[in-house]
């Protein structure tokens, strides 16, 4: 068996709520969707017991249908990488931080909240990124609605 | 003129003393520009000195697309420079955008900003078209110093 | 955060230490940073968003302007995942190419670095030395590919030029000048004084820092850290190649050079077995112009660490997402730990040590701040005398001549 499938069978035998949401890619690449209620107990479990303990990258993205979605791209020090997802409503796009795990998370963390709009919990107040200082607020440039055609007031104006 | 300006423009000719700025560039430009400084292409031998404040410069050499971000900080660095002042726009974002024309937060060329003296295109300009450049906006210096005619520089 | 007798030094966008723009908020304490508060976005374009109005093709050399030091990097790592979506099976000639122009952009990378670190360290001798040498990789590329930086040699499939003996000649022949050369500089940098003093101890950062700030690429394997993805995740041709990770111990900016260097002589070690391993066959295959729905991460080693791709297709001519993690994003965030405590005059080395790139990161803040210690408020006169004490230590003293001015002043 190989040691995705491992990984696999670990995580459904510790969580059966995960049973068809584990994918294996391919080599080196699983994708986990994970309930948002859950994703606390099974984050802290890939960090602690699985040693996926580098983090390599936080995803956001706009999945249409009213959902966003967040991806932890957690790697392993022998290269194997889980992607662990989870769906949050477009109405209330809120996370929890994961900066006490990861004290990297921060950049990843604003940039989801200047780019999409998702309010993270627990994110230390700092400036804004990567967006200037003076774009306005509530706009959202990485939302799919959002086109710079539409915007002309942020098109023309010269001091926005 | 009279002999003290013809001895100033004379200096500044011989030696114009540049000053590097990033607008948002890819970085291809900005290490060309450092490579056309370096032993290899040598663009000092014309007199060009590269300096680190705008209080020092004649030229100002300007590498991408103005962003939103850097907008003001540009405009701030041109007006710190002495009079008479040049602006030189190198690569093809600096002089139009580029690629980059359409992104939010790109505002397009140098010239939406500040008035250019010379365009240098090329993805990134090669040292050479660089060196091409500055020799010829240093020609246009030597006709006419006050007027600030834009030269165009094939690549 | 902030307290009497501290001073604030705002230093950037524009500034000539590096070349690009950013800037630094330092707060220091005499002459010691107690925190700095540092601020990238002034790059920002908007890569992200373009990329999910413009096609695969179009998107492939826009990807390429996101850096153009590491321009392949991010070309590669994109169009890796654009073929894993698609399920394209690249032929090996192609990806053997594509390891040769990889491994060709690092030792440009690396020398342009050695120059860079020159610089900030007063030795612009050593630039000019390095930078002319790597005028040869130059000319190798721009032969190669068609032109010196943002080579435009991927495309989603293969490679879009083939290469010749005649190149693979002169690429040897290039090679062993360059290899004679970087002995040279591992002898500079063993030898010369003046680098060994000025750059040990400077910007330490420890091992389980390094693992907690997640620090990828020479400055985590300066660190000790053994994490190469080449070695780790391999792509391309790495697989069938024989290459050593260089790590090192000694955690500080003698170590990061070090580390480079090597790498250095590694990467001919690689380009050479690429030169006679190369297989024959067509370069590319034919992809098709709409990708199937599907996602993908990739990884690539550039020159600064690890760089991250993530892909997602909707089944259109246009990607849905493409999200970018470019090395320096990881890395910056270890140099306001490295820069705790330090003097402000190791600033722009430890900040060029990283090989910052901050067009491809343009983005994130960091703050950072040491006063979790007892609270203290200096007054100006005890500023003084902490001062004179300082140079005292160091062997300097104007107590004798303050002694002279005062009697000079009582006559």
């Amino acid at each position: 068996m190989s040691l995705e499938e491992n990984i696999k069978n670990e995580l459904e035998e510790k969580f059966p709520f995960l049973a068809s949401a584990i994918v294996i890619k391919r080599q080196r690449r699983i994708f986990v969707d994970i309930p948002q209620e859950n994703f606390a107990e099974v984050f802290s479990y890939l960090i602690m017991k699985m040693q996926f303990s580098i983090l390599v990258a936080i995803t956001g993205l706009d999945e249409g249908n009213n959902m966003f979605g967040v991806m932890y791209h957690l790697c392993r020090e022998t290269g194997q990488m889980c992607i662990a997802r989870i769906h949050i409503p477009r109405e209330n796009p809120l996370i929890k931080t994961v900066t006490s795990f990861f004290p990297s998370a921060e950049a990843y963390e604003r940039e989801m909240v200047d780019l999409l709009g998702i309010h993270v919990e627990g994110l230390a107040p700092g400036h804004r990124y990567p967006l200037p200082d003076n774009w306005p607020v509530g706009e959202f440039p990485l939302r799919k609605e959002w086109k710079l055609e539409a915007r002309h007031d942020i098109k023309e104006n010269p001091h926005v | 003129m009279g002999m003290l300006s013809k001895i100033v423009n004379w200096a500044r000719i011989k030696s114009p003393w540049i000053l590097h700025f990033n607008t948002g560039a890819c970085n291809a430009c900005d290490i060309e520009i450092i490579a056309s400084l370096t032993p290899h292409y040598d663009l000092e031998r014309f007199g060009v000195v590269l300096k680190g404040t705008p209080r020092h410069a004649d030229i100002l050499i300007c590498s991408g697309p103005v962003t939103r971000q850097i907008e003001d900080r540009l405009v701030m660095i041109y007006e710190q420079m002495a009079e008479p002042k040049f602006v030189v726009a190198v690569g093809t974002c600096a002089c139009s955008g580029g690629v980059f024309n359409g992104c939010y937060n790109v505002k397009g060329g140098i010239d939406t900003v500040l008035p250019v003296s010379a365009y240098i295109p090329g993805c990134p300009a090669s040292p050479k078209a660089i060196i091409d450049g500055v020799v010829k906006l240093l020609g246009s210096l030597k006709e006419e110093p006050k007027k600030k005619n834009s030269v165009a520089v094939s690549q | 955060m902030y307290k009497s007798g501290d001073v604030r030094i705002p230093l950037g966008p524009q500034h000539p230490a590096l070349k690009e723009p950013e800037s630094f908020m330092i707060t220091l304490r005499g002459e010691k940073i107690t925190s700095i508060n540092i601020k990238i976005g002034y790059n920002h374009r908007g890569i992200e968003k373009a990329c999910e109005e413009r096609t695969y093709i179009q998107d492939l050399y826009l990807i390429e302007r996101i850096c153009g030091i590491c321009s392949h990097s991010h070309s590669t790592c994109f169009v890796q995942a654009v073929e894993e979506i698609a399920g394209l099976e690249v032929p090996k000639r192609a990806l053997y190419i594509r390891t040769l122009v990889a491994e060709l952009e690092r030792v440009h990378s690396h020398l342009l670095w050695l120059g860079v670190a020159g610089h900030e360290i007063g030795f612009d001798t050593l630039l000019m030395y390095t930078w002319r040498d790597r005028e040869i990789v130059m000319d190798i590329l721009a032969q190669l590919t068609g032109n010196r930086v943002n080579y435009g040699i991927n495309t989603i499939g293969g490679v879009r030029r083939d290469i010749s003996d005649d190149h693979k000649k002169d690429i040897m022949k290039a090679m062993d000048t360059l290899e004679e050369r970087t002995k040279y500089y591992v002898g500079v940098a063993q030898e010369e004084v003046t680098i060994i003093k000025r750059l040990s101890g400077v910007g330490i950062l420890k091992y389980d820092d390094a693992i907690k700030l997640a620090a990828v690429g020479p400055t985590a394997r300066a660190s000790g850290v053994k994490r190469d993805v080449r070695h780790d995740d391999p792509y391309a041709a790495y697989g069938e190649l024989d290459f050593k990770v260089i790590t090192d111990t000694r955690c500080d900016v003698y170590g990061r050079t070090v580390v480079r260097l090597l790498e250095l002589m590694e990467s001919y070690k690689i380009i050479r077995q690429v030169i006679t391993n190369l297989p024959e066959g067509p370069v590319t295959v034919k992809a098709p112009r709409k990708i199937p729905v599907g996602e993908a991460v990739s990884r690539y080693e550039a020159p600064r660490g690890e760089d991250v791709h993530y892909v997602k297709s909707n089944g259109t001519d246009k990607p849905d997402r493409v999200k970018v993690r470019p090395p320096t994003l990881a890395n910056i965030q270890a140099v306001s730990h490295m820069l705790e405590d330090r003097y402000l005059a190791d600033m722009p080395i430890v900040v060029a040590a990283i090989d910052p790139c901050f067009s491809c990161t343009d983005r994130m803040i960091s703050i950072h701040n040491l006063d979790n210690r007892k609270k203290m408020t200096i007054p100006w006169e005890d500023l003084h005398v902490q001062s004179i004490e300082w140079h005292k230590k160091r062997g300097i003293d104007f107590s004798g001549l303050n002694r002279k001015l005062r009697k000079i002043k009582i006559k």
